[in-house]
This record gives C-alpha cells, sequence and structure tokens, in this order.
C-alpha cells in the first residue's frame, strides 16, 4: 500500500547531525536535530539564522514557446503582474475551486517557468499541466534533480554574503549565482515570517553548499520548527488550511488569484463563490485558557455547543508562548475579530480569542 | 537512558519508590526524547482517586499531546508544582526534577508486577 520514502540527497548529512526524521509528504525529512529541538531552531530563525532542508518540495519546469501564457491559463495568480526574475504564490485549483495545490511560480522568462510545487502534490500538479499543455510547451517534473535549501532569519543575508551569494535583491525576486563550480537560484522567499533564501541547487552539488551555509553559521533547522514559524506567521499549509475541500475565498487567499483574468483553472465556481460569499473563513485563534489547538478540534460558539467550525492547524507559538492555531469557521456563526470563543479540547471546553493572523510580526521584507 | 532501579510501563512511565507504600510517577527519557519539546504538563489534583490504566494526565510538546496513565491505582500524594510554567524540565531531566506526581498506591505489591528496567529496555529497543 505505502510506497517506500524517498531520500533526501542530504539524508545523511542529516543523519550525522542526530536528527529525528518523520514522513513528509512521501519523503523522509528531519524533523528537529540533536542538541537542538523545534524551540530551539525555531528561536534560531527568529533571532539568528536557520537552514532547513526542503528538497521535498516539488520542481518542474515549463518551457516553450509561450510557456508563462500557459501557466496563466492553468493556475490562479497573474503571472502578467512579475517580470522575469520574479517569484509568484500561486495556486492550482480544480473545477470546483478546490486547491490541488498552492505553489510557488519562478518566471526565468516567456518561454520558461519553473514551479515548486508541494512535494505529495508534484505529480499531480505535473499529471494536470502535462495533459493540459499544447503542442510545442513541454512540463517536466525535476522533482529530485535539485535540493532546496531555505536559509531564514535576521542573519541569513549577512550569512550568504560571507559565502559570496548575492542577497540584496528584492522579496520574491531571485538570480542565477555560480557557487564552487555550480548555479545556484537565489531566491529572496521563505515560509517562516523572516527575512530569508530560497537556494535551488542541483542535487549532486547540494552537500557543498549544505556543509558552507552551516559552516557560515546558521543552525540545522527541521520541519517541525518550519511548521511552528509558519503557523506564527498565519501562512496556510496544503492538506491542512488548503485542500480540494477548501477554497482560497474560504482561506483568504484570494490575494493569489488573477481575478481580473479570463481564463484559469476554477475561475466559474471560484467566482461564483466569491458573489455569494463562502460558507466559512480561515480565522487565526489564540489561545486565553492553557489550551493548545490542535488539527481537526472542534470550535464551539462563546455561548452553547453546536459546533460552528474545525481547527486547520494548531501548535504552541514558541515566540508568544501561547496555544495558536488556524480554524474554518461558520460565516452564519457571525464571529469577528477580539471575540471570545472555545474549542473542545478532548471533551474539556478552552476559551479562544478570534484574531487575524500573522500571530507575530512579519519581517519577510 | 533507563535507570536500574525503578519499574516502568509500556506507556513510558516510571515509578520509584518514596515512601512506604507512595510512589514518584513520571515518564521516561525514551517518552520525552520522542515527544520533543515539552511545553504544558496537566496533572491531577491531589487527594484524586487514580485506577490503574486510566489517563489522569497529559504532556504537551509544540507538536503532539500524550496522555499520562496511572502504572497502579491509588490516590494521589503529591503533584510537582514546580513544572507550572518550567514543564521543559521534564525533558531536562525526567527521572529527575521532572517527576510528575506521587501515588499511594491502593496495593504496593501491584508495582511488583509492572516491567524493570530490562524488560523496558527491550520494549524500547523492539518499538
Amino acid at each position: 500500500m505505502t510506497q517506500p520514502l524517498r531520500h533526501p540527497a542530504l539524508y545523511h548529512r542529516h543523519a550525522a547531525l542526530g536528527a529525528k526524521f518523520a514522513a513528509f509528504g512521501g519523503w523522509d525529512m528531519p524533523l528537529e536535530y540533536a542538541g537542538g529541538g523545534v524551540l530551539k531552531e525555531h528561536t534560531a530563525v527568529r533571532e539568528d539564522a536557520g537552514v532547513f532542508d526542503v528538497s521535498h518540495l516539488g520542481k518542474a519546469r515549463v518551457r516553450g514557446r509561450g510557456a508563462a501564457d500557459f501557466v496563466n491559463r492553468c493556475l490562479s495568480n497573474d503571472l502578467n503582474r512579475i517580470a522575469a526574475g520574479q517569484a509568484q504564490y500561486t495556486l492550482c485549483l480544480d473545477e470546483n475551486g478546490g486547491v490541488v495545490d498552492d505553489l510557488i511560480a519562478y518566471r526565468f522568462g516567456d518561454d520558461d517557468v519553473f514551479l515548486i510545487p508541494n512535494a505529495a502534490n508534484t505529480a499531480e500538479v505535473v499529471r494536470r499541466l502535462v495533459a493540459a499543455a499544447p503542442t510545442g510547451i513541454s512540463v517536466v517534473d525535476q522533482h529530485e534533480l535539485f535540493a532546496v535549501l531555505a536559509v531564514q532569519g535576521p542573519r541569513a543575508a549577512e550569512l550568504l554574503d560571507g559565502i559570496g551569494l548575492p542577497t540584496d535583491h528584492d522579496y520574491m525576486s531571485f538570480t542565477v549565482s555560480a557557487f564552487q563550480g555550480t548555479d545556484v537560484v537565489v531566491c529572496r522567499t521563505g515560509y517562516t515570517g523572516e527575512h530569508g533564501y530560497e537556494l535551488v541547487v542541483p542535487s549532486h552539488d547540494a552537500h557543498t553548499l549544505w556543509d558552507a551555509v552551516v559552516a557560515a553559521g546558521a543552525r540545522p533547522c527541521g520541519l517541525a520548527a518550519r511548521d511552528t514559524l509558519r503557523t506564527e506567521m498565519g501562512y496556510p499549509l496544503h492538506g491542512q488550511d488548503l485542500s480540494p475541500q477548501i477554497s482560497p475565498v474560504q482561506a483568504r487567499s484570494g490575494w493569489a488569484v488573477g481575478w481580473g483574468k479570463e481564463q484559469f483553472w476554477g475561475r466559474d465556481a471560484l467566482l461564483a463563490e466569491k458573489a455569494a460569499g463562502p460558507r466559512r473563513l480561515l480565522w487565526g485563534v489564540e489561545a486565553v485558557d492553557r489550551g493548545i489547538p490542535r488539527a481537526h478540534m472542534t470550535v464551539l460558539p462563546a455561548e452553547g455547543e453546536t459546533p460552528i467550525g474545525e481547527v486547520t492547524s494548531g501548535t504552541f507559538s514558541p515566540t508568544r508562548k501561547v496555544g495558536i492555531g488556524l480554524a474554518l469557521i461558520d460565516t452564519a456563526a457571525g464571529v469577528s475579530e477580539g471575540d471570545e470563543i472555545a474549542l473542545d479540547v478532548r471533551g474539556r471546553r478552552s476559551k479562544v480569542r478570534v484574531v487575524k493572523p500573522p500571530f507575530v510580526k512579519s519581517n519577510v521584507r | 537512558m533507563i535507570p536500574e532501579d525503578l519499574r516502568y510501563t509500556a506507556e513510558h512511565e516510571w515509578l520509584a519508590p518514596a515512601d512506604a507504600g507512595v510512589f514518584k510517577v513520571g515518564i521516561t527519557d525514551f517518552a520525552q526524547e520522542a515527544l520533543g519539546d515539552i511545553v504544558f504538563v496537566q496533572l491531577p489534583e491531589v487527594g484524586a482517586k487514580v485506577q490503574a490504566g486510566d489517563s489522569f494526565g497529559e504532556v504537551e510538546s509544540t507538536k503532539s499531546v500524550s496522555e499520562i496513565y496511572a502504572p497502579v491505582s491509588g490516590e494521589v500524594v503529591a503533584v510537582n508544582s514546580a513544572l507550572d510554567g518550567a514543564a521543559e524540565v521534564i525533558n531536562a531531566d525526567p527521572y529527575g526534577a521532572g517527576w510528575l506526581v506521587e501515588l499511594k498506591a491502593d496495593d504496593p505489591a501491584a508495582v511488583d508486577a509492572l516491567l524493570d528496567a530490562a524488560a523496558y529496555q527491550e520494549l524500547t529497543t523492539n518499538s
């Protein structure tokens, strides 16, 4: 039934650092490192610099005459809002407006777009693009060809400067740089809320880059810390806060939709939902009591026991030292910012306050 | 790390004799390692009666929550209030300062039926 887990190119580097591993989208990835742990790794990214191996993320290349126009007819965001050398957060929707995946599109040129989907959804995104691609446009799954390192935190720029990589480009833009005989795509992106870079490097050269970044002082950080960091920013995680059952209108990801475009997958359903108003909306919840929100907990109104929603992500915020989460709440319940409602925490009622994320100030720019 | 002189459960609690018929209870090094950074612990009140095998509290890490099960039936005679706001002590010193409660066993002999260090070692090696 289950496929064997795939291993990132840097697997042995992580094992040597005493990493605890866990399955992420079919990949055996570091969860946290010996001598670290979620709290230390999280704090390193907020206050200093950390490096994550996120090579489980997918990679796909769309090439051919008019590749960017083709991608723009498929994915939700308007790729013409950005120029060559810029990247964009976008969505792959199904015909019902549900989210097949959220991904980053790198516009290398009019005829060349590089995509970074989520690990578990890469094959499906590629399948849909291949099926839609006209003659002359190729869509190639390059999942294992490249490793991706995310260097994040207030000292990230300084560390990368120190190993000769370019760092002064704008947020959501990228540049290709030579590094010890290989090409590295240095993109000002990330998923932590801190100033940071994502480095795309051929898998067989990943060790050299990883070693240089770690030697420069970046703390190796596992995906457990990446999850607490992104939750503090209110960034949605596909499979939890976004899914084929959760539309971008519900998840407040409408900013990643090119509403004025004539064509993109799921357009009709999404326009209809936007016009009618979503039946539920994603909110932040912050614990008033001691309980920690966890995915799938039931959301309860201030008074009464009739469920009004469900928690989609939740954790303890290492920065704020309080339980935080994201929850889909029925529009009909009429909640608004600042309201005190409750969660069913394993049979006990635990108070939470409705908030608008982020829970921690963003420093991405 | 599995101290020789303690008793253990398959749910990764340890017991140590504290006083006549009274046992200190905590979670093992294996358990704290598996949980990761512990941020909250919820313990019963002093005076609470617990039944062997029943959940009497929770240990919560950033990532997950784990119930604590009573290794034997008895009465809670002390709780480690030092853990309030400092649950990370369980990670740092699970067999010492990270103890959870003291239980006065209804039947102190019930402790003899729990796993010894060798049996617990075997359990964690094979899991």
